[in-house]
């Protein structure tokens, strides 16, 4: 059953245009030029109970404001959105209940106070009942490891501490429905790690269901069996992280690095298309069939001290869906 | 009920962070009597009463100006939601079960409280200064026209800051020119009924004499007609039908456009 429903989603902004120059402002001001930017355009989309899916695309393509919509906290220009069976907009308490919305650059915790007094204004604004707020809040504080932080004021904790802060104040009502906007942002990689193994976690125990967005690749792969891909407002794929590698990765890279200098570069231009060449190190891609026998020939006919065959990396296949590379 | 409960305990705790801020508050607000004290004082050395005040009843219309002035304008919504608004901060709020104006109104209860217990102490203090002949006598009237203030000024704030959904950068515009009639116009710094006759009439049909004014003169005990109350308790019929219908276009655009 399908919880999320998005059917032809469009959100344009209207933006008036600036004139350049004082008569260009004055003549604005009377007359003013609107043009359209077509943040989301005509996207569909379904997600099932307890997915969780990586939701990416380079910046300005749309993942925040289709997030903002799903949130009701924009209407959309047209098209249809069914969130838990309810319309976002509408902001129903018993819709707002059951999802929450994290964004990494915003927050939501009282500044000047210790973290846990914002959970407990959000446990009386959620109308959580004392037995549960306790339980809820003592797995989330296990779980992310932060009981001794927890009377510190939230302008003296780091960074990465204060997202999970923020975590918690978000989760305090248990919600079903997660919406992750670059929840590992500017954290370090072994915050951003933990901050992983804590979604996956959540998703797991509670079968929430979860829409991330993130420019870290390491999220999503780790993360998310499903991707969503929009770039320009525009759904370009939608399906099986494994799929867009198995679709997209039609070869793999062969690293080779040779025990003499003597090798040139058009020995090696030969044997593939030549990645990277920095004598006595070279990056080839080959066909993935073709693979196996091309590493057996340069073993051969040059003088190895090491080989590598591996798959491109997540990155790499991700910007040429992102460049418009068509592969279909 | 209990939501906001909590947001008045927690906005409590709250403004204890800032003691310095608001030690300088409270103190422009003694330096404001002070000073009008002494422009009267200076006016009452050549006349005894001055359009039927005496000198005393001057100074205890000055001290119980700092009460109700306190009751009624202590209001952090109005320095706050502008800027939230513009800012995007408003998302915090709109994404959850709570309505974003209580929540201001109740903070705003919260500062008005602590800015009451200091009211008092500072009256206390003055009193013992200049031991003026402070006559009150809190009757219904009295505290029905305190308690409609406390919600046309409320009122009164946000539907000038509301002209941020519609030009984000604007967020004191409006609201600077809101204050500066207030300081003038609502009897804070004089007793209205000082004013020519016909200016005193017209501004009865203003919302700002039933900001200071007309609590205080009842406050200290002289008769107020009860068409002033009426007055009062429509303007706050008719701002917050105002204020709803703005704020709901105004919540309509934000949503559109997404500040
Ligand atoms: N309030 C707004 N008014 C006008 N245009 C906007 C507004 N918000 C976003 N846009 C534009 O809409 C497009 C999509 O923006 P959005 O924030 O959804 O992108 P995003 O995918 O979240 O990007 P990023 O990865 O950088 O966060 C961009 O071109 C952006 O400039
Ligand atoms: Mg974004």
């Amino acid at each position: 059953m399908a919880v999320i429903e998005v059917k032809n989603l469009r959100k344009y902004y209207k933006v008036h245009q600036k004139e350049p120059g004082l008569s260009g402002s004055i003549r604005s001001l009377f007359h003013r030029k609107y043009y359209d930017v077509k943040a989301v355009d005509n996207v569909s989309f379904e997600i099932g109970e307890g997915e969780l899916i990586g939701f990416i695309g380079p910046n300005g393509a749309g993942k925040t404001t289709t997030l903002k919509v799903l949130s009701g906290l924009l209407y959309p220009t047209s098209g249809h959105v069914s969130v838990l069976g309810f319309t976002p907009w509408d902001r129903k308490p018993a819709f707002q209940k059951q999802f929450s919305l994290v964004m990494g650059q915003k927050n939501q915790l009282w500044w000047d106070l210790p973290a846990i007094e914002s959970f407990i204004l959000n446990k009386e604004i959620y109308e959580v009942p004392d037995n549960k707020y306790k339980k809820t809040l003592d797995e989330l504080v296990e779980l992310l490891d932060v009981a001794d932080i927890l009377k510190v004021q939230v302008r003296k904790l780091s960074l990465g501490q204060r997202m999970k802060m923020e975590l918690i104040a978000a989760l305090i009502h248990s919600p079903k429905i997660l919406f992750l906007d670059e929840p590992t942002i500017g954290l370090d990689v072994v915050m951003q790690k933990k901050m992983r193994d804590f979604i996956k976690e959540y998703n797991h125990r509670y079968r929430a269901t979860i829409i991330l967005t993130s420019h870290y690749m390491d999220d999503v792969k780790e993360l998310c069996d499903r991707v969503v891909i929009i770039d320009k407002g525009k759904l370009i794929f939608d399906g099986l992280l494994d799929e867009i590698i198995k679709k997209y990765a039609d070869h793999k890279l062969i690293t080779v690095i040779f025990s003499k200098n003597n090798v040139t570069r058009a020995d090696v231009e030969k044997l593939g298309e030549l990645k990277e060449f920095e004598s006595p190190k070279a990056v080839i891609s080959v066909k993935r069939a073709s693979a196996p026998k091309v590493a057996a020939k340069i073993l051969e006919e040059f003088p190895v001290a090491d080989i590598n065959l591996e798959e491109p990396q997540i990155e790499d296949i991700i910007r040429e869906v992102f460049t418009g590379k068509d592969f279909a | 009920m209990r939501k906001y409960l909590t947001v008045f305990a927690i906005d409590w705790q709250n403004q204890f962070i800032y003691r310095l801020n608001f030690i300088l508050w409270r103190l422009r607000n003694v330096l404001r009597v002070l000073m009008t004290y002494f422009l009267w004082t200076s006016i009452f050395s050549s006349q005894t009463s001055v359009f039927g005040y005496t000198r005393e009843q001057m100074v205890a219309y000055l001290l119980l100006a700092l009460f109700v002035n306190s009751l009624v304008a202590s209001a952090p919504s109005n320095d706050n939601v502008g800027g939230e608004v513009s800012n995007g901060t408003l998302n915090n709020f709109l994404v959850k079960p709570i309505g974003y104006l209580r929540y201001w109104f109740t903070r705003d209860l919260s500062s008005k409280l602590l800015n009451i217990i200091f009211a008092i102490g500072e009256i206390a203090l003055l009193y013992l200064l200049f031991r003026p002949s402070l006559y009150v006598s809190p009757s219904i009237m009295s505290i029905l026209l305190l308690i409609s203030a406390v919600i046309i000024y409320f009122l009164l704030g946000k539907l000038a800051i509301s002209i941020v959904f519609w030009a984000p950068e604007q967020t004191w515009g409006l609201m600077f020119i809101v204050l500066v009639l207030m300081e003038m116009l609502t009897g804070l710094i004089f007793p209205l009924d000082l004013l020519p006759r016909w200016a005193f009439s017209a501004l009865q049909f203003t919302p700002f004499p039933y900001l200071i004014y007309f609590p205080l003169i009842s406050a200290i005990g002289r008769p107020v007609a009860f068409r002033f109350l009426l007055q009062s308790l429509f303007w706050v019929a008719i701002l917050y039908y105002l204020v709803k219908k703005v704020w709901a276009k105004g919540l309509k655009t934000y949503s559109a456009s997404g500040i």
